[in-house]
């Protein structure tokens, strides 16, 4: 009996180690502001663009809807490629969740008509309310790109295929905050955006 | 003595050709190494890393009966580029491949020998002056 203390410190040391782990919660990301009375948070501005079928996509278009966006033209050689490779599996993990959805902008709107993009799509195997790819003002395109997702698209003459963009993926929640950044280049960063789209599913779950 | 000279000469012969196998041997085996460098540079990203492709997209090289039956235009289509349909294992793909004007015969040489030997092909050692000679028949590259 005079283990007892002993055999009491081990049970609850082990204990400890199965205490459940504070579950991950998502920083909302971009420059807040805070009035006397309120905390704003940065949004992703209201936008138009048309979609691979010629329907207009708005910031309605993902009313209530998570949204996974990234930046990319068709004929870039360099890193759309493996970024669409990678989008893809996001796309397998969350095609059966009505929640979830997939925005992917072209930044060479010219070269990247309706329909051509309407042919990427197909050939990607991919549906549209799913997975919408837009083009639209290339302008407009640029300044989503910069100031409501906070990442580089621009024209860039010298760089191959004629622009540089940002190979980020953004997760957007269904309030229009960005709640994360993900190397859409990176096998393992995917990964986490797929976790962390489940952690937001959760999140609202729980609300 | 006329045996003996005989078996000299067998021993030298056998001794020259051995060296020579072990020395495209060890040849096959850069170009093997340089080429997957390369090719994971300057391929796999469209193509993928085990040759594979993206849906209709990009066209696999693995397996690929265009690969396979098209030598002389796949040594070609790394410098000039590809427009236009092509059929690979007879699914219809139609994206623009840039030119890589800036690869050297060595290095089209070089990729072209990991590509006919690491998967289905093997093919052995795809040397420079093949490409050298391949290339008069090559399309202008293509331009975006």
């Amino acid at each position: 009996m005079k283990h007892l203390p002993l055999i009491a410190l081990i049970i609850i040391g082990i204990a400890g180690c199965n205490s459940p782990k504070k579950e991950k919660s998502l920083p909302i990301m971009g420059r807040t502001e805070y009035t006397l009375s309120d905390t704003i948070y940065h949004q992703v501005k209201d936008f138009s663009f048309v979609n691979q079928d010629s329907a207009i996509v708005t910031g309605k278009t993902f009313e209530g809807k998570i949204y996974v966006t990234d930046f990319f033209f068709t004929t870039c050689p360099t890193i759309c490629p493996i970024m669409k490779t990678q989008m893809l599996r996001v796309y397998e993990n969350i095609k059966d969740y009505d929640d979830v959805a997939i925005l992917s902008h072209t930044i060479d709107p010219e070269y990247d008509t309706v329909a051509l993009l309407k042919d990427f799509s197909e050939r990607l195997g991919v549906s549209t309310p799913k997975w919408h790819f837009v083009t639209g003002d290339k302008l407009k395109i640029y300044e989503q790109a910069q100031r409501s997702y906070m990442v580089t698209a621009a024209e860039d003459k010298s760089a191959p295929g004629g622009a540089i963009h940002s190979g980020a993926f953004i997760l957007v929640d269904k309030d229009k905050h960005i709640r994360g950044f993900y190397d859409g280049t990176v096998a393992t960063e995917v990964d986490e955006l797929m976790r962390d789209i489940d952690v937001l599913r959760k999140e609202y779950a729980d609300k | 003595m006329r045996i003996s000279n005989y078996l000299l000469l067998a021993l030298v012969i056998s001794l020259s050709s051995c060296s020579n196998n072990s020395k495209n041997e060890v040849k096959l085996k850069q170009y093997m190494v340089k080429g997957q460098m390369l090719y994971n540079i300057h391929c796999s990203n469209c193509h993928g890393i085990k040759g594979q492709g993206l849906g209709r997209v990009y066209p696999p090289l693995n397996p690929s009966d265009y690969v396979q039956n098209n030598f002389s235009d796949v040594l070609c289509v790394m410098r000039s580029g590809l427009t236009g349909e092509v059929i690979v294992n007879g699914v219809s793909y139609n994206q623009m491949m840039p030119a890589l004007e800036h690869l050297t015969d060595l290095e089209v040489a070089e990729i072209a020998t990991y590509i006919y030997n690491s998967w289905s092909d093997k093919k052995g050692l795809i040397g420079v002056n093949e490409v050298i000679e391949n290339s008069e028949n090559c399309p202008p590259p293509t331009t975006h």
